[in-house]
């Protein structure tokens, strides 16, 4: 059982969405045009993925192309126009008002963009909030705060003001509300897409650390696709509403779905990306152009899972080709030239 | 990210591509503007350069061009110069008549004379610049005109006849009534007056003789006169009258007289001209445009209930009703109209609800005598050291010591009691202000009908003069204290229920959002989320409303307030301005001393 599921969903902002879906469907009407016709907004097009436990999905698209709109589905903050969301097998759009609360205060953290701290409390009772709504004694909250102050290592920053704090640690502040009530799922809305480079990457790091530990299952949203590389398990890629394209970092850098995603990944350094596996020459084609493989030499071997960065330093100092060996045997060749193709993203010819 | 990623993934949105060269702009003469408008934005026009056709017929240019702001300026201008000009065949008759005997008029003569001179002399002025002046400018406003309309290609633009039109339109409607009032005298002011009433009188008359001609009106009054007069004069010819015949002679009399005020009527309407009717609908004040009947003058009255109390109800009472008669043949406007209307309705609900006005009053007038005696009661070192102590808790040492002197102030001019008992009605009113300005300020926030009705309330409530609310304060509850607390209470709340609305519609959407996705329930996010961040806001609406309710607490002792305002209305009464300004000053010094303290307060709390 996936830990979140989300199957189908629409979101059209407006008051003709019935309408403006049929129209979509139906006549497949572009974002400009359902404005136009019908004066509604597409947030989301139906969208369906599923995130598994202890996984890290990313999702990924420009600013306005419905990553936060979607995330708030999963904790029915927007009520989707159709389609179903399931948390932890149980369908939240059936959930009474007050099931709902639970579920967000209990099993969902959620962290912002901008942070979104309650600037007339102290950063332990912000940490603290979700407890004290479902009226956790002051005694245990503020235990419980302490620790989560701990686990984004601000220790013995309880009792300050958020306004006291800088930026970085603020975005830790609420990473730290998100875990306190030790939730099954956390969502993370562009967490630290509004801190400088330095700082961002610090962040990054501590949280894979931290979810390597606390196996949190987690959605995380960016508009950068470096970060959703280094972050997610799986990414999706949203265009307009729509996901176009849903894999893991090197599905998606070697194989993209369309256009838009090719574009993307352009620019995307396939060093650490891509592996042998993708980019060797099976040995026969090889021996067909080249000649056969002559066993006196001393042939540098690495395996079909090695990244391109390791092929690269095998093949400096030497002429001779890699040979990709699997289970003792050789399952294929890649060449300088394939090599330089590989990191291009070319075919070889 | 590539730039095409980038293009691919925004909305696509279409460039209009449009011409806004020169040309497309100005449509016709477009060679002169385009070299006009080069120069300008070189800085190479000289600044004597003249649009001739802005100089000579700057109405038809500009509306033919669309430059409005320069159609309306130049017709002001002109509209001046021309009727200052005008101003010859007000005083040229008036200057002609005083010459027919100048030794008696000398002093006229020279008024006049110099009036005129001084007019000419204006309004020459006026028309000579004011065109030079748009001639100038012309270009330059037509020129703005262009960089607009390259933004915006909705600006007016091209040559349009039909601008010519609307612009002929507006003249002709503007020019001819305001340069015919300028060569007339003011209006008497009994004229207009007089006019209605022979108008009204006349169509009396037509419709009881059942005629529809003033000309037959005017032989119907003179065949009765005629009938009259015969009558008379047979009971007069006769030598001796019955009781009866002396009882007709006189009514006839009394006939003849109502006849006479009726032809005077019926004269004065025919004297009215053409020309009167027309200056007094037009170019004297607005005319009144219905005269209606007077609302039914009813009064309502609460008296002992006689036939409850014989049922053993005792002290039953009800409400009865007393019609009085119309006046004969008054009408009314609309303004007196309504506002008699008005006065019934309070009287009506006056009589009907009496118990809840009552014990309206009783609760007011009860928390009024406890908190005026906690005041008066506590003694004044411990009220002064509480001011003390807060100022110097809150603020710096700089308002303690003001704090110190202005209390000492009260002291020392024997106010201090007197102070106390303002300080008791500010607290009074300032409390029922919180109690209901708050949750009326949270619903107003929350709730877009709540605000679209309450809103303008508020707005009505704060630009109607303060005076005004104490006539139905008084009509309601009568003069002493209690009216006097609820007239302060409206007068004050509105900032209270603003500032809060406005506090908590300011809380940012994403911080709201923050809560609810960690479980807050409405009432949640009200008590723990909008209020503490609204407090700032709320604390700044009390504090205009606590200023508010003691200048209105002065006011008040127009209806019976008592305190420092009462000693301001008597040293009003008596013109003792020594009096007066030594209360007017402790009334300000206790407004500071509040407004000090709670600023401190307010900027502690916004320190968190
Ligand atoms: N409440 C709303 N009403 C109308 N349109 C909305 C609303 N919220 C979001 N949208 C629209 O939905 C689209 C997606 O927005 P959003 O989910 O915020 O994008 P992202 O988070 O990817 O930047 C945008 O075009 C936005 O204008
Ligand atoms: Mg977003």
């Amino acid at each position: 059982m996936s830990v979140v599921e989300v199957d189908g969903v629409w979101k059209i902002f407006g008051d003709k969405s019935a309408e403006a879906i049929a129209a979509v469907r139906g006549e497949g009407l572009g974002k400009a045009e359902v404005l136009d016709r019908f004066g509604a907004i597409i947030g989301v097009k139906d969208a369906s993925f599923t995130v598994e436990e202890g996984e890290i999905f990313c999702l990924m698209g420009l600013s306005g192309s419905g990553k936060s709109t979607l995330v708030r589905h999963i904790n029915r903050l927007i009520e989707p126009t159709t389609g179903t969301i399931r948390i932890l097998g149980e369908d939240i759009g059936a959930m009474s008002s007050e099931a709902l609360r639970a579920l967000r205060a209990e099993k969902i953290g959620m962290v912002f963009q901008n942070m979104a701290l309650l600037p007339h409390r102290s950063v332990r009772d912000n940490i603290g909030f979700a407890l004290e709504l479902r009226g956790k004694d002051a005694y245990h909250r503020a235990q419980l705060a302490d620790h989560a102050l701990e686990t984004v290592s601000l220790h013995g920053y309880g009792d300050r003001l958020p306004s006291e704090l800088s930026g970085g640690m603020q975005q830790r502040v609420g990473l730290a509300r998100a875990l306190a009530a030790d939730p099954e799922i956390l969502l993370m809305d562009e967490p630290f897409s509004a801190l400088d480079p330095l700082i961002r990457r610090n962040l990054q790091n501590e949280f894979l650390g931290l979810s390597q530990n606390l196996r949190k299952t987690t959605v995380f949203i960016t508009h950068d696709l470096d970060e959703a590389i280094r972050m997610g398990d799986r990414i999706g890629i949203m265009n307009d509403g729509e996901i176009v394209q849903i894999g893991t970092a090197e599905d998606i850098v070697t194989a993209p779905a369309d256009d838009y995603v090719a574009d993307f990944v352009a620019g995307i350094s396939r060093l650490k990306l891509v592996s042998a596996s993708k980019i060797m020459v099976a040995v026969e084609s090889h021996v067909a152009r080249h000649g056969p493989i002559d066993d006196a030499h001393d042939y540098p071997t690495a395996r079909p899972e090695d990244d391109l960065d390791t092929l690269v330093e095998l093949s400096t100092g030497t002429e001779l080709p890699v040979l990709i060996r699997h289970d003792g045997g050789t399952v294929g060749i890649v060449t300088k030239d394939t090599l330089l193709h590989g990191l291009q993203g070319t075919e070889a010819t | 990210m590539s730039t095409t990623a980038a293009l691919i993934g925004a909305e696509p949105r279409e460039v209009e591509s449009r011409d806004v060269s020169v040309p497309v702009f100005a449509d016709r003469n477009a060679a002169y503007y385009g070299s006009v408008f080069e120069r300008l934005q070189k800085g190479e026009l000289p600044f004597w350069h003249m649009n001739l056709a802005g100089l000579l017929i700057p109405w038809v240019w500009s509306a033919w061009r669309g430059v409005w702001l320069m159609f309306w300026v130049s017709l002001a201008l002109d509209m001046i110069g021309l009727v200052c000009l005008m101003q010859n065949f007000k005083y040229g008759p008036l200057l002609a008549d005083a010459h027919l005997d100048p030794s008696a008029n000398a002093i006229l003569i020279e008024r006049y004379t110099r009036w005129l001179s001084v007019y000419n002399n204006v309004g020459i002025a006026t028309l000579i610049l004011g065109r030079l002046l748009i001639g100038l400018q012309a270009n330059r406003w037509y020129f703005r005109q262009y960089s607009k309309w390259r933004i915006d290609g909705h600006t007016a633009h091209g040559v349009v006849a039909r601008r010519v039109l609307i612009a002929a339109l507006i003249l002709v409607l503007v020019a001819p009534i305001t340069l015919y009032r300028a060569t007339q005298q003011r209006i008497d002011e009994r004229a207009c007056f007089n006019q209605v009433r022979a108008i009204d009188g006349t169509q009396r008359l037509l419709s009881r003789y059942g005629v529809t001609e003033v000309s037959d009106l005017t032989s119907a009054l003179a065949d009765r006169r005629d009938r009259l007069v015969t009558e008379r004069a047979t009971l007069e010819a006769s030598a001796s009258l019955t009781d009866d015949q002396k009882g007709r002679l006189a009514e006839i009399r009394r006939e003849e007289r109502q006849l006479r005020r009726e032809n005077d009527a019926v004269e004065d309407f025919k004297a009215v001209s053409a020309k009167d009717r027309f200056d007094c609908l037009f170019i004297d004040d607005f005319p009144t445009l219905a005269r209606i009947d007077p609302p039914e003058d009813v009064t309502y009255r609460r008296v002992p209930d006689e036939d409850a109390i014989a049922q053993g109800r005792s002290g039953a009472t009800k409400v009865i009703t007393q019609v009085k008669d119309p006046v004969e043949g008054r009408t009314v406007n609309i303004f007196t109209y309504t506002a008699e209307s008005i006065d019934i309705g309070i009287n009506f609900l006056r009589a009907q609800y009496a118990g809840i006005f009552d014990a309206l009053t009783n609760v007011l007038r009860q928390s009024l005598i406890r908190v005026e005696v906690a005041f008066m009661l506590t003694p004044w070192p411990v009220l002064v050291g509480l001011a003390m102590i807060l100022a110097w808790a809150y603020c710096g040492t700089g308002t303690v010591v003001f704090v110190g002197a202005s209390l000492t102030f009260l002291a020392v001019f024997e106010l201090w009691q007197i102070a106390m008992q303002t300080m008791a009605l500010v607290v009074v009113a300032t409390a029922i202000c919180i109690f209901v300005g708050l949750p009326v300020g949270i619903w107003m926030a929350k709730n877009r009908i709540a605000n679209w009705i309450t809103e303008p309330i508020l707005d009505v409530m704060q630009t109607i003069p303060s005076l005004s609310y104490l006539v139905p304060a008084v009509a309601f509850f009568g003069i002493s204290q209690p009216p006097a607390v609820l007239a302060t209470v409206v007068f004050a709340i509105p900032p209270m229920v603003k500032l809060t609305a406005l506090g908590i519609r300011q809380v940012p959407q994403s911080t709201k959002e923050a809560a609810l996705a960690f479980g807050a329930s409405e009432r949640q996010l009200l008590t723990k989320v909008e209020l503490p961040m609204a407090v700032p806001s709320i604390m700044a609406g009390l504090n205009q409303t606590i200023m508010l309710a003691l200048s209105m607490a002065t006011i008040s002792a127009f209806i019976g307030a008592e305190g420092l305002g009462a000693i301001v209305t008597a040293a009003l009464g008596d013109a003792q301005a020594g009096k007066g300004l030594l209360a007017g000053i402790a009334i300000a010094l206790v407004a500071m001393v509040i407004d000090r303290i709670l600023k401190g307060i307010r900027s502690s709390l916004s320190r968190i």
